[in-house]
C-alpha cells in the first residue's frame, strides 16, 4: 500500500496541505462568525465539539481501518470533497428557521437543546469528513509519516495566516466557501485518473455553490439580545459603516433615537446629544464624537468621568483604549497640551480618520494626539521617559452588568503590574482614574479598589486613604488614585462637584458615613463597610468574600472573572438556581465546554478499545504518550499567545507569530524526523530536551520577553523566531516517532493514537483557561512541561509498558 | 362508532376554554400567594390588580404555560416581559391612587400598563418598538379606556399630559433622560429597573423633592443574606 508513485505521492501531498489549510481556515472563519451571531465564548463551545470531529475520526480508523485503507485511493478525495462542501453549507444552515440558535434563550427555552445539538452536528461534519481524510493518510503512509505531517502542519500554518489577512479585506461570510473550495481543490488533485471525471462534476458543482455564496453571502442574523440588534429596533436605525476587519465586522448604525449619556446626573436639564452607535462584531463599541476645536463643555463633564477634571486641570494625558471617541473628545474639551490615545483597533482609527474625520471634527487628526494602535502595557512598557498628569482607564463593567462573559478575556492593562507601570509614567501630582458600572453583588467596584489599595502597598504606601478618592452617582462610582497625599483643596473641590451634580463621595482622606449617601441610597446596605474593610487591608476579608476580588496580575489576567468555584451552591441558594448563570455566564459556558469535550474524547477514546481487545499491549503507553502530546502542544501554544500578546502588543500579530512559527517549525522537525532511526531513544531524547528547554521558559521567558520589549520590529521578530521556534522544531517530531514506534509494535493502535491526538488537544484548549484562571500560567506550563516528559517516560519504560520488545511487522 | 365519538368532542370543544382559564386563574392566585404576597408586597390595589390581569393574554404564544412562572419571559426584539412580583413591586413602590396619573416608558408586552390601568385614572404609556407597540395598543384597548398607547421615543416623554405624578420606565437604560425628571411632579417618584435581559432585576427610585432636588434609591426586591462570606 505504501508504494504510492512518485508523483501521486507530490500530489496528496499537496493535496493534503490544501486541505489542511481549509480545515484552519474554516474553523476560523466559524469562530469569527458565531461570535458575530452570539459571543466568543459560545463560538468556542461550539468549535470544540465540532472540533472532536478529529478523534471520532480516529474513532472510526480504528474500528474499520482495513475497509478504509483499501478503499483511500477514492475514498480520501471524496472526503476531501464531501468535507468541502460541507463547510461551505455549514453556516448557512444554521440561518434557516428551526437551527437558528440563540444561548441566551437556552436558559430560559427547553426547546433551544435540541436547537443546539443540531448546530453541533452541522458544524462537525465538515471537521469529522475533512479529519477523516487525513487520519487515513497519515495511516496509510506511516513510514512516510514525517513528510505527510509536515505537509499537515505547513498547510495548517499557512492557511491561518491567509485566513488573518483575508479577515482585514472580505467579510468573513465568505470565508467558508472559500475554504470549502480549497478542501474540493485538494480532493481534485488527490483522485486518481479512474476517478477523474465524478470528481469533476463535483467540482463543477461546487465551484457553482462557492460563487453563489460568495456573490450573495447574506447578512449575518446576530441574536436579538445583541445590542447591535437592539439598536437596529429603533426607528430609523441605519446601518451607515460597515468594513471588516481583522479586529472584527465594524458596523457604525445612526437613529434618531440613539443618544450617549452613560449614567448621566440628574441635575442635567440639557438635551443629550443624538450619536452614532459603533458597533464590533455585533457589540457596542462607541459612538461617533461631534468635537469642534472650540468646545470646552462636553456630556461626561455631568458624570462621574469629570472627577479628575474636577481636582486639576491636566495638560499632558495618556488615555487607555480609547476607542470610542466620547472620552477623546472630552479631554480635548479642556485643552490638554498633549495626549497619547491607545487605541488597539486600527480598523477604528482608520475608520475615524477619514470616513467620519469631518463629522468628528478631525477629531483623531487633532495637532496635539498622538494615537498608538497597541496594548496600553506594550506602550508604557516602550517609553519609559513619558510622564503624565492624568492617566485615564476606560469604564469597567456595563450597565446593567455583562453577565461574565469577560470573564475569561485577559485583560493585561488591568493587573497589578499594569497600575505599577502606570504609576511609575505619572508626574508628580499625577493621577490615574478608573470608572465602572456599580454591580450587584458588588465585584468590579470591590476588585478595582483592592488593586488600587495593593498598588499603593506595593509602592511602600501604608495609608492608602491620603491616596485615594472615589465619587459615586446612581448608575457609576469613579476612582481616582493621586501619586502624592490629596490636599484639603482637592477634597473641598471633590465635594463641591459631588453636590453640583447630586453624586456623592465615597472616598476621601476625611470621609464622613452621613454624606456617602446624600443623595445616591445605594442597595447593599454593607457595600459602604466593605469597602471600609479594603481600604483597612482586610486581607481575610477580601479571601472570603463571596467573589473573587483579589486584584489580577499578570500570572492571571482575568480582571472580570469573579467566579468561585466553590460557591456556585451557595450562589445558587441566595440569588436563585436560574440566576446563576447570568451572574457569571462566560467562566460557566468553559466548564460546560470542557465537560462536554471530555465526556465525547473518553468515548471516541474508549470505543475503539473494544476493537483493540485483541492487539498486543501498550494501549496505556499509547493513550499516556499521544494524550501528552496534544495537551502538552496546545498548553504551550496558549502560554506563548499570551507571553507574546504583551510583547508586540497586538493580540492578532502575536496569533499569528505564535501559530505559523510553531507550525511551520514542527513541520519542518517532523520532516527532519524521518531521518532519525525509529527506536525509542528518539522519542526519549527529544522528549527530555523538550521538557528542560520548556522548564527554562517557565522561570525566563517572561524576563527575556520584558528586557527586549522596547527593541526595534525586526530584532523582536528574530527573537520571537527563535523562542517559538526551537522548542516547536523539537515538539514537532515527537508525533511522527511516536506514530512510526507504534505502527511497527501494532499497526491497529495507529488510528487510535492519531484519535486521541485530536481529543486532548481539544480538551487542552478550555483545560488551560480553567487552570490559567484558577492557578495562572505557571501552572499551565508547568503541566505542559509534566506531559513532555510523561511522553519521555513512556519510551524510557517501553519495555515494561509494552511488555516486549518492538517487532516490525508488516504495515498493510 | 363516529357518532358516538361526536359528543365527547363537542363536549371538549364547549369546556375546554373553561378549564383552561379555571387553570390560568388558579395559576394567577397561587402566583400571587407564592410569588408575590410571600415576598412582602402588602398593597391591596397591586395584589387585586395582579390577580385580574390575565398575564397569559400578554405572552407570546409560545410563552403562555410559563406565562405564571417566577421569571422573565422573551417577548421578540430583544425585550422581555418581566418577572410577576417585579411587575407587582414596581406598582406598589409609586404607591398609586386612583386619581394618579403615570406614564410608561416602554409599554413593551402591555401588562405593566394593565396593572396599572386596573388602580389608576390616567397611564399614558410609550413604545419605540413599533411592532411591539402596535400589539399592546391591541390588547389594552380591547380592555381598557384608560390607557393611552403612543409609539414614539420614549426620550421626551408625554409633554402634552405632563406632569406626572409617577414615572415607570420599564425598559433599563443607561441614562435617565432630562424631559421625564422634568415631567415628574414635585414630590413625585420614578422607578427605573437595571439589569441586562433575563438576569435578576435590581430596582432604582428617583424621588423629586419640593424644592427640586432629586435623589436615587437602589431597591433590592428580594432581601438577599449579605453575601460576603465564603462558608
Amino acid at each position: 500500500m505504501n508504494a504510492t508513485p512518485e508523483h501521486a505521492g507530490t500530489r496528496l501531498i499537496v493535496s493534503l496541505a490544501l486541505h489542511s489549510a481549509a480545515i484552519i481556515a474554516f474553523q476560523l472563519a466559524l469562530m469569527q462568525l458565531i461570535s458575530i451571531v452570539q459571543w466568543h465564548h459560545f463560538a468556542y463551545m461550539i468549535i470544540s465539539v465540532a472540533m472532536l470531529g478529529f478523534g471520532a475520526s480516529g474513532t472510526l480508523l480504528a474500528l474499520a481501518r482495513e475497509k478504509l485503507l483499501a478503499n483511500s485511493d477514492w475514498l480520501v478525495p471524496l472526503l476531501m470533497t464531501i468535507s468541502g462542501l460541507c463547510m461551505m453549507g455549514a453556516f448557512p444552515i444554521t440561518r434557516i428557521g428551526f437551527f437558528q440558535f440563540d444561548v441566551y434563550l437556552l436558559f430560559v427555552e427547553s426547546s433551544q437543546f435540541p436547537v443546539l445539538a443540531a448546530n453541533y452536528l452541522i458544524y462537525f461534519v465538515p471537521f469529522f469528513t475533512g479529519a477523516l481524510a487525513i487520519g487515513i493518510l497519515f495511516i496509510k503512509h506511516t513510514r512516510k509519516i514525517g513528510t505527510y505531517y509536515f505537509s499537515n502542519l505547513l498547510g495548517s500554518g499557512i492557511g491561518g495566516l491567509l485566513v488573518l489577512f483575508v479577515f482585514g479585506n472580505i467579510y468573513p461570510q465568505l470565508v467558508p466557501p472559500l475554504a470549502g473550495l480549497f478542501s474540493v481543490i485538494a480532493g481534485l488533485l488527490g483522485i486518481g485518473r479512474k476517478y477523474y471525471r465524478l470528481h469533476l462534476v463535483i467540482g463543477i458543482l461546487a465551484i457553482a455553490t462557492a460563487t453563489v455564496l460568495i456573490r450573495q453571502p447574506g447578512s449575518i442574523p446576530i441574536s436579538q439580545y445583541k445590542s447591535l440588534a437592539q439598536a437596529m429596533n429603533l426607528p430609523g436605525a441605519k446601518v451607515i459603516y460597515s468594513n471588516p476587519d481583522i479586529h472584527g465586522l465594524i458596523e457604525v448604525v445612526s437613529s434618531p433615537a440613539l443618544r450617549f449619556a452613560p449614567a448621566l446626573s440628574l441635575s442635567f436639564t440639557g438635551e443629550v446629544p443624538v450619536k452614532k452607535n459603533i458597533f464590533v462584531n455585533g457589540n457596542f463599541y462607541g459612538v461617533i464624537p461631534q468635537y469642534s476645536y472650540e468646545q470646552t463643555t462636553h456630556i461626561l463633564d455631568y458624570t462621574t468621568q469629570a472627577l479628575p477634571w474636577a481636582i486639576q486641570e491636566g495638560k499632558t494625558i495618556l488615555l487607555i483604549n480609547a476607542g470610542e471617541g466620547a472620552p477623546l473628545a472630552h479631554t480635548f474639551s479642556r485643552q490638554p497640551t498633549h495626549v497619547d490615545a491607545i487605541i488597539p483597533n486600527a480598523g477604528v482609527v482608520k475608520m475615524m480618520k477619514t470616513e467620519f474625520a469631518e463629522e468628528s471634527g478631525g477629531l483623531f487628526l487633532h495637532d496635539d494626539l498622538q494615537i498608538h494602535t497597541k496594548e496600553a502595557r506594550n506602550f508604557l512598557a516602550s517609553v519609559s521617559r513619558k510622564s503624565y498628569d492624568l492617566i485615564l482607564l476606560p469604564q469597567q463593567d456595563a450597565f446593567g452588568g455583562t453577565a461574565g462573559i469577560n470573564a475569561l478575556q485577559e485583560n493585561y492593562t488591568m493587573t497589578l503590574e499594569s497600575f505599577s507601570l502606570m504609576w511609575e509614567h505619572l508626574n508628580p501630582d499625577g493621577l490615574i482614574s478608573v470608572s465602572t458600572w456599580t454591580d450587584y453583588p458588588s465585584r468590579t467596584t470591590l476588585k478595582l479598589l483592592t488593586t488600587l489599595v495593593q498598588t499603593l502597598y506595593d509602592k511602600g504606601i501604608t495609608e492608602p486613604e491620603q491616596y485615594i478618592a472615589a465619587v459615586r452617582s446612581w448608575g457609576t462610582i469613579t476612582f481616582v488614585l493621586k501619586k502624592t497625599p490629596l490636599t484639603e483643596q482637592e477634597t473641598k473641590k471633590i465635594r463641591a462637584f459631588s453636590n453640583e451634580l447630586f453624586f456623592d463621595p465615597m472616598l476621601l482622606p476625611d470621609i464622613r458615613a452621613e454624606e456617602r449617601q446624600r443623595y445616591n441610597m445605594a442597595e447593599d446596605e454593607d457595600f459602604f463597610s466593605y469597602v471600609d474593610k479594603i481600604m483597612a487591608g482586610d486581607r481575610r476579608f477580601v479571601e472570603e468574600y463571596g467573589f473573587m476580588i483579589q486584584p489580577a496580575r499578570d500570572d492571571k489576567p482575568y480582571f472580570s472573572q469573579f467566579l468561585k468555584l466553590k460557591n456556585i451552591r451557595r450562589m445558587a441558594e441566595i440569588f436563585g438556581g436560574g440566576q446563576v448563570p447570568f451572574l457569571e455566564l462566560g467562566y460557566l459556558i468553559v466548564l460546560v465546554t470542557l465537560v462536554q469535550s471530555v465526556f465525547l474524547a473518553l468515548l471516541f477514546i474508549i470505543l475503539p478499545l473494544l476493537r483493540l481487545r485483541k492487539s498486543r499491549q501498550g494501549k496505556g503507553g499509547t493513550l499516556l504518550y499521544f494524550g501528552a502530546l496534544g495537551i502538552g502542544y496546545m498548553f504551550v501554544e496558549i502560554i506563548l499567545i499570551q507571553r507574546f500578546v504583551l510583547y508586540f502588543g497586538h493580540p492578532v500579530y502575536a496569533i499569528s507569530a505564535v501559530i505559523s512559527t510553531m507550525l511551520v517549525a514542527s513541520g519542518v522537525g517532523s520532516l527532519i524526523s524521518g531521518k532519525l532511526p525509529a527506536i525509542p531513544r528518539s522519542p526519549t531524547i527529544i522528549g527530555l530536551l523538550i521538557g528542560i528547554m520548556l522548564l527554562g521558559y517557565t522561570f525566563l521567558l517572561t524576563s527575556v520577553l520584558q528586557w527586549t520589549i522596547a527593541i526595534t520590529l525586526p530584532l523582536k521578530i528574530i527573537i520571537s523566531f527563535l523562542l517559538i521556534g526551537i522548542p516547536s522544531f523539537f515538539k514537532g517530531m515527537m508525533f511522527p516517532l511516536g506514530i512510526r514506534f507504534i505502527s511497527e509494535y501494532d499497526v491497529s493502535q495507529t488510528p487510535w493514537a492519531w484519535g486521541i491526538n485530536g481529543s486532548f488537544s481539544v480538551i487542552s484548549t478550555s483545560l488551560a483557561m480553567l487552570i490559567a484562571v484558577e492557578s495562572g500560567f505557571m501552572v499551565v506550563m508547568a503541566v505542559a512541561v509534566s506531559c513532555y516528559l510523561i511522553a519521555s517516560a513512556v519510551f524510557i519504560f517501553h519495555r515494561k509498558i509494552f511488555r516486549q520488545n518492538p517487532k516490525p511487522q508488516s504495515i498493510h | 362508532m363516529k357518532k358516538k365519538l361526536i359528543f365527547p368532542l363537542l363536549l371538549l370543544v364547549c369546556i375546554a376554554p373553561e378549564v383552561w382559564a379555571d387553570s390560568f386563574e388558579r395559576d394567577r392566585n397561587a402566583m400571587v400567594r407564592s410569588q408575590i404576597r410571600a415576598r412582602g408586597i402588602r398593597d391591596h390595589a397591586t395584589l387585586e390588580a395582579m390577580r385580574s390581569v390575565p398575564r397569559h393574554l400578554y405572552v407570546p404564544a409560545a410563552q403562555m404555560r410559563f406565562a405564571y412562572h417566577d421569571r422573565p419571559l422573551p417577548i421578540g426584539y430583544g425585550q422581555t416581559i418581566s418577572q410577576p412580583y417585579i411587575v407587582a413591586y414596581m406598582t406598589e413602590i409609586i404607591r398609586p391612587k386612583p386619581d394618579h396619573k403615570v406614564l410608561e416608558i416602554g409599554t413593551g408586552s402591555g401588562y405593566q400598563a394593565a396593572i396599572l390601568a386596573e388602580i389608576i385614572d390616567q397611564v399614558y404609556t410609550i413604545e419605540i418598538i413599533r411592532p411591539l407597540g402596535d400589539q399592546a395598543r391591541r390588547k389594552l384597548e380591547a380592555q381598557y379606556n384608560n390607557v393611552h398607547v403612543k409609539i414614539a421615543d420614549g426620550y421626551y416623554g408625554w409633554e402634552e399630559h405632563a406632569p406626572f405624578d409617577a414615572i415607570v420606565v420599564t425598559a433599563a437604560a443607561e441614562y435617565i433622560p432630562p424631559p421625564l425628571v422634568e415631567q415628574l411632579k414635585a414630590g413625585g417618584r420614578m422607578i427605573i429597573p437595571v439589569g441586562s435581559p433575563f438576569q435578576m432585576q435590581h430596582l432604582m427610585l428617583v424621588e423629586k423633592k419640593e424644592d427640586g432636588e432629586i435623589t436615587t434609591r437602589s431597591l433590592m426586591p428580594v432581601r438577599f443574606v449579605p453575601f460576603d462570606r465564603a462558608d
